[in-house]
């Protein structure tokens, strides 16, 4: 059986029981949407600082937004695995020919695909608030593609790894914080012109997301900047480069 | 030929006979896919063991060396006190336990080097259940028999049979999370059937089923046994069970095979034909591994009297 088989089958699993759990798309979109008014309007005023790329701060907010739902959303994946740990369904799934990465790797592609289509409401409501984006339908869902594979090498690998390490739903969701951090550090609310700090800009140069929201931000507002989505897929693929060694190790650590 | 009832239909056949059907049948179950051969430990056993050992990272020797063949179409059982090694061992030969000494192979495949050709050789229900709560009963078995490798029919046909044998059929198409302990007992053994698999892994299946319900699962395995020549290993606390089933019967303390036997031979060794197995059991875990010594040396395991 290829390896890509039980992947797709633990993904259609994953993708008809979403509607079987409400909680977890109720809870995980309307707050998203409301940080979005409530951010936009707050910081509306920026719009009006010279050299500001856009006269519509939802615009400008847009790519931010669909990061803020991806990357804190993928980690229900590792809370899923973490909870097939506890009820001991996962072990069942290992007595099958189904690795531990299908395993994986399934539940972060539903998720991956939930956060897609969460992403794009937020862009409609962008849309809905006189937003524009520059490169059209493909362009957003070329920006929704980069916001959630992103959101999957990066904080999905990263709860992944620790749901297996730990096993434990609670200690997966006990790093949820930090997916704001890798939003905050980054030009997400304002430009790096109004960040007087040279720490924090310093910060924000070394901080992956701001390369992704980057080449995002370009296909809301200007146009096809292709090495900035060029470097966003480096990155992409760099991280998931970094965390393959962490998860093959703990993929160990799953058979006691 | 069926006979037919006074309304003029085909009386319902037994799942039991259907399931038989199906097991006559020219279906693929034992090949095992790989392009590697079997591991020659395995000879003609089913399962083979040797100086298997397992000492967990926090310093616990849950296994100390043991050994032990079950040979092909044998229900072998697995008897011993809580924390003696009983899962332990069970979840080497399943693949879910790295053994950290010895070696194994399980359809004639080593455990360690081939886990997935072991995988698709073996059915697994494990001491506590492992269900997915938010599947219906039909979805988890579909889904168990799909990553066999068997088509969306073939995984579907056999679902329904399996739930209409284990008596699931009214609650195929409910979640398993509103299901009875019992209910989902039944559910995980018929998961662990689903692909028919010629060697099955089963630890304490009937803990916690009522007497209706155990007995129902033992007719189950019975008939497996007779029709797939499927060979059971099988970990139990009911000595009933033990003796109805087994062919053999390993009874393992402190991490080490102390008695091994058919139940007759075992209840010899104790004394007398009133001995039951009840009575093999106590002596011989009761003692430790002293009571070895009281036993004839042809149902001592080699492996029990070298770590004694």
């Amino acid at each position: 059986m290829k390896s890509t088989w039980p992947t797709w089958l633990l993904t259609k699993r994953t993708l008809v029981q979403f509607p079987r759990n409400p909680m977890v798309l109720g809870f995980s979109v309307p707050p998203v949407l409301i940080m979005f008014l409530v951010f936009g309007a707050l910081f509306a005023s920026v719009r009006h600082l010279p050299g500001f790329p856009t006269d519509n701060y939802y615009e400008y907010l847009a790519p931010a937004a669909v990061l803020m739902t991806t990357i804190p959303g993928i980690a229900n994946s590792a809370v899923a695995l973490a909870t097939d740990f506890q009820n001991r369904y996962l072990y069942k799934l290992l007595t099958t020919p189904a690795s531990v990465g299908s395993i994986m790797l399934g539940r972060l592609l539903a998720d991956g695909a939930r956060l897609f289509i969460q992403g794009g409401a937020v862009l409609l409501l962008a849309l809905a608030l006189g937003a524009q984006i520059a490169t059209g339908f493909a362009g957003a869902l070329l920006m929704l593609l980069i916001g959630t594979l992103f959101a999957i090498v990066t904080f999905g690998v990263l709860t992944a790894n620790l749901a297996l390490k730990t096993k434990d739903p609670a200690a997966v969701q006990a790093v949820f914080p930090m997916a704001f951090l890798l939003i905050f550090l980054s030009t997400a609310y304002q430009t790096t012109d109004q960040i007087e700090s040279g720490v924090l800009r310093a910060i924000i140069d070394a901080n992956p997301t701001e390369y992704v929201l980057r080449a995002m931000r370009g296909l809301m507002l200007t146009g096809y900047d292709w090495t900035a989505i060029g470097v966003a897929f480096l990155v992409i693929l760099g991280l998931g480069l970094l965390g393959l060694p962490f998860t093959i190790r703990n993929y160990r650590s799953v058979y006691r | 030929m069926q006979t037919t009832t006074s309304s003029g239909l085909a009386p319902r056949r037994q799942p039991e006979a259907r399931l038989i059907e199906l097991l006559s049948s020219d279906l693929p179950r034992r090949s095992a896919r790989s392009g590697r051969g079997p591991d020659r430990l395995g000879g003609p056993d089913a399962i083979v063991a040797e100086g298997l050992g397992k000492r967990y990272p926090n310093g616990i020797e849950a296994v100390r060396g043991i050994s032990l063949r079950v040979g092909t179409g044998e229900i072998y059982g697995v008897l011993g006190p809580n924390g003696a090694g009983k899962s332990t061992t069970i979840g080497i030969l399943g693949t879910l336990v790295r053994p950290t000494s010895g070696r194994a192979a399980v359809a004639g495949f080593d455990v360690v080097a081939a886990p997935k050709d072991v995988r698709r050789n073996i059915g697994f229900a494990m001491q506590e259940v492992g269900l997915d709560e938010l599947a219906t009963g039909r979805e988890l078995l579909v889904l168990q028999g799909r990553l066999h490798g068997l088509s969306r029919r073939e995984a579907a046909r056999r679902a329904d049979l399996l739930l209409e044998l284990v008596g699931l059929e009214s609650e195929a198409n409910e979640r398993i999370a509103g299901y009875s302990g019992g209910m989902k007992r039944r559910v995980d053994l018929a998961s662990a059937l689903i692909h028919l698999p010629p060697i099955l892994f089963l630890d304490e299946p009937t803990e916690g089923l009522d007497p209706r319900a155990r007995t129902a699962i033992w007719e189950t395995l019975e008939r497996l046994n007779a029709v797939l020549d499927a060979t059971v290993l099988l970990t139990t606390h009911y000595m009933a069970e033990a003796e109805r089933l087994c062919a053999r019967i390993g009874i393992i303390d402190r991490g080490l095979i102390v008695a091994e036997g058919t139940p007759a031979e075992l209840k010899g060794a104790v004394g007398g034909p009133n001995a039951t197995l009840e009575d093999v059991y106590l002596r011989v875990t009761g003692r430790g591994f002293a009571a070895e010594e009281t036993l004839p040396a042809e149902l001592t395991a080699n492996n029990g009297r070298e770590a004694a």
